[in-house]
């Protein structure tokens, strides 16, 4: 189990050097507007949820934050729209956002940096909310935008 | 006669003109079963003609349609049911595209799927493009396109699948041609 989850940890915590504060400030705005707080990856295993972080190529400095049991029922895709554009984005420029009547939205904040781009990502899927920042290359940037809902996927994350 | 001299005229852009979308799209997204919003600036524009490949037929023609643009903007909405959307909202937009410096450059509408695509060329004092908009409206699908910045009008259908901007069925030299 050790063994599992010390690489996962490592890879999620040691990559925190690049960009701006853009994914702390949405990780706090999404503890304080729904309040709960991001799911500790050790105790994933615990709370009978599978998380395998993959690490594709053309993407470096993967930060992660997972958030469980959010009460968004009552919460419809205007309401979550105006949440983002207090909440997320800072220096990045809001570029895709997704609805599905399922209750599924994915909104994707992009930068330069260098030859690659920052990518802001946040996902809600009725109850849970994944929020990432990674650098990727313009082919995984590609990917993206066509499919931001699947970015969990992409980036090896399931529940 | 006209179009002829808009394709003729040197392409550069203009100042951008943002057409106002009505507050009902907004709440749109909570009845479509899907909706995606697209904003791309000119940096990532850039970018994405950096990555596009010449080497690629289908690429290279997506780059070169990219290479004047300085934003690409899509609002896509897919319903279950027909008459989802308020035609009033549609109505609102179009409004703002019957007067200088938009031109409808062409129309089409299908009795048979009940889809009405419309597609406005923003055009300067000068006789210059700037800008092209499309509206797609379907019975259970509203597709908003706004490309600003420079654009040959024959490679607008190359940007067709790209960006979540629909595929389009627009050649147009004939339709050239037809004028």
């Amino acid at each position: 189990m050790i063994a599992l989850v010390l690489p996962l940890l490592l890879l999620v915590s040691a990559t925190a050097s690049a960009g701006g504060h853009e994914f702390d400030d949405l990780v706090k705005a999404i503890e304080r507007h729904y309040g709960t707080r991001r799911t500790h990856i050790p105790l994933m295993g615990v709370a009978n949820l599978f998380v395998k972080v993959a690490h594709p190529a053309g993407t470096s400095g993967l930060k992660l934050a997972l958030f469980d049991n959010l009460t968004v029922s009552d919460e419809d895709a205007a309401q979550l729209n105006r949440f983002m554009e207090a909440a997320a984005g800072g220096g990045l420029h809001p570029t895709i956002r997704t609805h599905s009547r399922g209750g599924e939205a994915a909104f994707l904040y992009t930068g330069e940096a260098g030859r690659n781009t920052r990518v802001l990502i946040a996902t809600f899927d009725r109850n849970q909310a994944t929020v990432i920042e990674v650098t990727v290359s313009m082919e995984v940037l590609m990917k993206l935008i066509q499919s931001p809902g699947d970015a969990n996927q992409m980036f090896g994350i399931g529940s | 006669m006209r179009f002829a001299a808009l394709l003729a005229a040197v392409l550069v852009p203009l100042t951008a003109q943002e057409i106002k979308m009505p507050p009902g799209l907004d709440k749109l997204a909570a009845k479509a079963e899907e909706s995606v919003d697209i904003t791309l600036d000119s940096s990532m524009l850039r970018m994405a003609a950096r990555f596009l490949s010449d080497k690629d037929a289908d690429e290279a023609l997506a780059r070169k349609a990219i290479s004047g643009l300085r934003s690409i903007t899509v609002h896509s909405f897919q319903f279950a049911n027909d008459g989802q959307y308020d035609p009033a909202d549609v109505a609102a937009i179009r409004s703002q595209l019957q007067a200088p410096p938009w031109s409808r450059m062409l129309g089409v509408k299908s009795r048979s799927t009940g889809e009405d695509v419309d597609i406005y060329f923003k055009v300067d004092a000068g006789g210059q493009l700037g800008g092209i908009f499309l509206l797609c409206a379907a019975p259970r699908e509203l597709t908003l396109v706004s490309l600003v910045g420079t654009i040959d009008p024959e490679h607008l259908a190359d940007l067709g699948g790209q960006f979540h901007i629909p595929a389009l069925d627009f050649d147009y030299h004939r339709f050239r041609g037809a004028k």
